[in-house]
């Protein structure tokens, strides 16, 4: 649990980072704050999953 | 025509003050947009690299600095993870200072979260240096 409540962490300030800097209006940036979130959760949960079946 | 294309592509010389925000926004995070009146940009920004600082450190983690005392590829190895901690401006420059935040003992390392701290110290610095050049570009005019 603590492992992903660390992956959440860094997911959402590196979201706020991104989602700041990237875009230039308001609502393209909360949009794409949201997408790197997301990003980032789906790509780390499926790597975990993906290197919890390999056995060394 | 040839002439329209070679004025487009002269390059207006980058005022003073971008580099003065760029400097100020790396020496203490945030502190490039709030310079420029973007207190939003420079809570979140800012924000998000203090925090990202401060747990790395709760994590457990350490800084890394060029130590020539150490063998071998060691010491060099040392130099790409300086350059991202020093992202962090004021920060690691106060740490080097007073010598806090280096020391790698091994109840440190024992932490489950040791990992994670050093690698949040070193985000921290990155996603500074991104804060800063975005100070820097809009106090240049290229962004808004």
């Amino acid at each position: 649990m603590r492992h992903f409540l660390v992956m959440t962490l860094f997911a959402f300030l590196a979201a706020v980072v991104f989602g700041t800097v990237a875009k230039d209006h308001d609502r393209d940036r909360i949009a794409y704050g949201f997408k790197v979130f997301a990003e980032f959760m789906i790509i780390g949960l499926a790597l975990s999953w993906i290197l919890y079946f390999i056995p060394f | 025509m040839q002439k329209e294309k070679s004025k487009e592509l002269v390059k207006e010389p980058t005022p003073p003050k971008a580099w003065l925000m760029g400097v100020a926004g790396w020496l203490v995070p945030g502190a490039g947009h709030l310079l420029q009146g973007h207190w939003l940009r420079a809570l979140l920004l800012g924000g998000a690299v203090w925090v990202c600082f401060i747990c790395g450190f709760l994590m457990g983690g350490h800084l890394f600095r060029y130590s020539s005392d150490d063998q071998g590829f060691s010491s060099i190895l040392q130099i790409p993870p300086m350059i991202g901690n020093l992202g962090t401006g004021l920060l690691y420059i106060v740490c080097w200072v007073l010598g806090v935040g280096f020391s790698n003992d091994s109840q440190q390392a024992a932490l489950a979260t040791f990992e994670y701290g050093w690698t949040f110290l070193i985000i921290a610095g990155l996603l500074n240096y991104l804060a800063m050049l975005d100070a820097f570009d809009i106090a240049a005019g290229r962004k808004s």
